[in-house]
């Protein structure tokens, strides 16, 4: 009945990201949040967490409801802690989104955004185990910029996208990307039952490359 | 300043555009002409053969059975039908009127338009939702219940006008139908994707909340296979009938409490599928919305047992049982777009303004009872209130009842379309026949008929003709002839007094 669809944003925030890099995720996040909230179906149904990681990973916005959200500066320094932003992402799936029980509908599985412009520096390979034990719908890996490692990406979901480069209006472009996401359209004709690949969203702008 | 490219369209006339992306959708980057009467949409990818046929004879063969006959000219409100195929730089663009103004939010959200929607697209979804509506839109954007049942008769109405022609629009929902619950309009867009029976194959299922329970159930199907099912107009029919039901009650008739499967995605596909159930549904009760889950927000709206769908009136509920209970699981049995289109009609005149002024709805539909009652804000209709039952000729003589009742209110219009049972309140009324007939006033404690332009008006009961200028008061029991021609009609007045 009130179904709520609930997306993910896991940010890199380590040292390479210092710059115009971070403030364009920072800007990207509120573009973002400002399209949702534009859109009848993600403003009545979409919930919007933000994780960070450098050389720890910390919840910086815990899902919240798109009116309420307000997203907080973020700063870049330190290490890649992809693994323990995995984990705790499995962590907050298991706390903030509620499971559909025989009596009780509960939420949309959530999706999962990832951005980062490196290789992870910790066990990444244990965070991704953890993750996989949670019913999650979509995971998008961004690599933003050359520097990131697409093979691990590749390794946590099929769907990898690539920025050539981790600057103002790319970031912007794939933030927007994002948003077209979250809002549901038509559903074609040969599309299966659940949303696995990246032919279920809407095609990335020129600005995003898909990696196979 | 932007360049204006000038190309030749596919039929050999000019097409200007500027060249500057004023909107992208999922598959077009779409410009303005110059003037901003016509946009020019070019699809992103390659068209193929079919899909350029079908464009061809969407703008050309299609639209001219339509548009190109008496009375066409009344269709260019109720769709944005695409006029002209360009092609540019190796894409392949349509040529579309560009939307009217009214279905822009000249407000938008609350609190100075918090949410920025402001000069945006009145897109169904802020409408046809509780929450989006109690929360976030603008008072004066929201409109009353009238101008949804407006809305509901001019989507019946280009629904009904597609099927006529053999076209299906097989994407029906919410996202492509544009609404102004300020004026009662709405318009169908997207027409491009438009299935004509046994030429081409549609490309979408349709939008989540409108696909029929028979494509969802057999989407697991291969192309190909007999049992598959893909949109028509029996689907279209669905469609149309929970829009219909979205836009008059703002829930969904289908999403209820019961779990199919604790797989969010296979439970969506089951609910709206194969076991799909009528939240409603007066003997099954499995699917019953459960309150507790609802947020604040939705209520009272999102609760039936508060607002049951039997607030829309007697012929709408009919309808409803026909497209939830008998026609969910039966395409056979669906109303098609006519049968809503007449029942939207006679429920509009069964319709009385509440006498709460703040009441949000500001109007209901007559519930048959000696004491009326608004069911949305509760109040109690006070006074007298004269409901006439209309009658009509099918030999000479004799008056058998339509079936149909006209509420009065002060002030309210009798047109032709109650005179004469041969008239129907649609795209064929002529200028003659849309100018009003006679009102009704409240005076002096008194309710009269005041006779504008009927010849033939007489008070059956004191013998005694009505002329053009004069009035007849409405007393309980009193029969009123309003035509001699064929199919017109008597009408007998009961008066329902509501003391207070």
């Amino acid at each position: 009945m009130a179904r709520r669809l609930p997306v993910y944003l896991v940010l890199d925030t380590s040292g390479s990201m210092m710059g115009e890099p971070i403030a364009a995720v920072e800007t990207g996040v509120q573009t973002l949040v400002s399209a949702l909230r534009q859109d009848p179906y993600a403003l009545e149904t979409a919930y919007l967490s933000v994780i960070t990681f450098d050389s720890s990973a910390k919840q910086v916005v815990p899902l919240t409801e798109l009116t309420a959200f307000q997203m907080p500066s973020i700063q870049a320094n330190g290490l890649t802690s992809l693994g323990s932003a995995l984990s705790l992402l499995a962590n907050k799936i298991d706390s903030e989104v509620t499971k559909t029980t025989a009596e009780t509908k509960g939420d949309w599985k959530p999706l999962v955004f990832i951005m980062t412009d490196g290789g992870p520096t910790d066990d990444w390979q244990k965070g991704l185990n953890e993750l996989k034990k949670r019913r999650t719908g979509m995971v998008v890996a961004c690599a933003a910029g050359q520097g990131a490692d697409t093979n691990v990406l590749k390794q946590i979901t099929e769907c990898v996208v690539q920025l050539d480069t981790a600057d103002r209006s790319t970031i912007k472009a794939f933030f927007k990307w994002v948003s077209a996401s979250v809002s549901t359209g038509s559903q074609k004709v040969d599309s299966g039952t659940e949303m696995v690949g990246l032919g279920e969203l809407p095609p990335p702008p020129p600005e995003v490359n898909i990696v196979v | 300043m932007a360049n204006t490219v000038k190309i030749k369209a596919t039929d050999g006339s000019d097409v200007e555009f500027v060249d500057t992306v004023i909107g992208a959708g999922g598959m077009k980057d779409v410009y303005f002409s110059p003037d901003k009467s016509h946009v020019v949409a070019f699809f992103r990818d390659r068209q193929d053969f079919n899909a350029k046929d079908r464009l061809q004879n969407i703008t050309g063969v299609y639209r001219e059975k339509i548009f190109n006959q008496i009375g066409g000219e009344y269709w260019k409100d109720l769709y944005c039908w695409p006029t002209k195929i360009v092609e540019h730089n190796g894409k392949l663009g349509l040529v579309c009127p560009t939307y009217h103004k009214h279905f822009f939010f000249s407000t938008g959200s609350i609190n100075n338009d918090f949410l920025g929607i402001k000069g945006k697209e009145k897109e169904g979804k802020w409408y046809a939702s509780a929450k989006n509506q109690n929360k976030f839109l603008d008072p004066k954007e929201r409109g009353d219940w009238f101008k949804y049942f407006q809305i509901c008769i001019n989507i019946s109405r280009a629904v009904r006008r597609l099927h006529a022609a053999g076209l299906a629009h097989s994407d029906l929902s919410y996202k492509n139908v544009l609404l102004d619950p300020t004026s009662g309009k709405a318009s169908i867009i997207d027409i491009d994707g438009l299935v004509v029976p046994g030429k081409y194959p549609p490309d979408v299922l349709g939008t989540p909340d409108f696909i029929a329970p028979e494509v969802i159930a057999t989407k697991h199907l291969k192309m190909g296979d007999a049992a598959r099912q893909l949109p028509k107009i029996t689907t279209d029919r669905h469609a149309l009938a929970v829009m219909i039901y979205m836009y008059l009650l703002y829930r969904h008739p289908l999403r209820g409490g019961k779990v199919w499967d604790t797989d969010p995605a296979k439970d969506e596909d089951l609910s709206m599928g194969a076991k799909a159930l009528f939240v409603e549904h007066p003997t099954d009760t499995a699917n019953r919305v459960k309150v507790k889950d609802l947020q604040p927000s939705q209520l009272p709206q999102g609760d039936p047992t508060k607002i049951p769908y039997s607030v829309c009136g007697p012929y709408l509920k009919k309808l409803f049982d026909s497209a939830f209970i008998d026609g969910l699981h039966n395409p056979a049995a669906r109303p098609t777009a006519d049968e809503w289109e007449q029942a939207l009609l006679k429920t509009v005149d069964l319709m009385q303004p509440c006498q709460n002024p703040s009441c949000w709805h500001k109007w209901f539909v007559f519930d048959n009872t000696a004491k009326p009652k608004c069911p949305f804000c509760g109040a109690e209709y006070h006074g007298q209130l004269p409901v006439l039952n209309l009658y009509s000729s099918r030999r000479a003589g004799t008056f058998t009842p339509d079936d149909y009742r006209l509420m009065v209110f002060s002030e309210q219009g009798l047109y032709q379309w109650h005179v004469n049972r041969n008239i129907s309140p649609n795209e064929k009324l002529t200028a003659e026949q849309k100018k009003r007939a006679g009102y009704f006033l409240f005076h002096n404690n008194k309710w009269l008929l005041v006779n504008e332009r009927l010849n033939d008006l007489e008070d059956k009961t004191e013998g005694k003709k009505i002329l053009i200028g004069q009035f007849v008061e409405l007393t309980d029991g009193k029969q009123i002839l309003l035509s001699k021609e064929d199919g017109g009609r008597l009408i007998i007045v009961q008066l329902v007094a509501n003391k207070r």
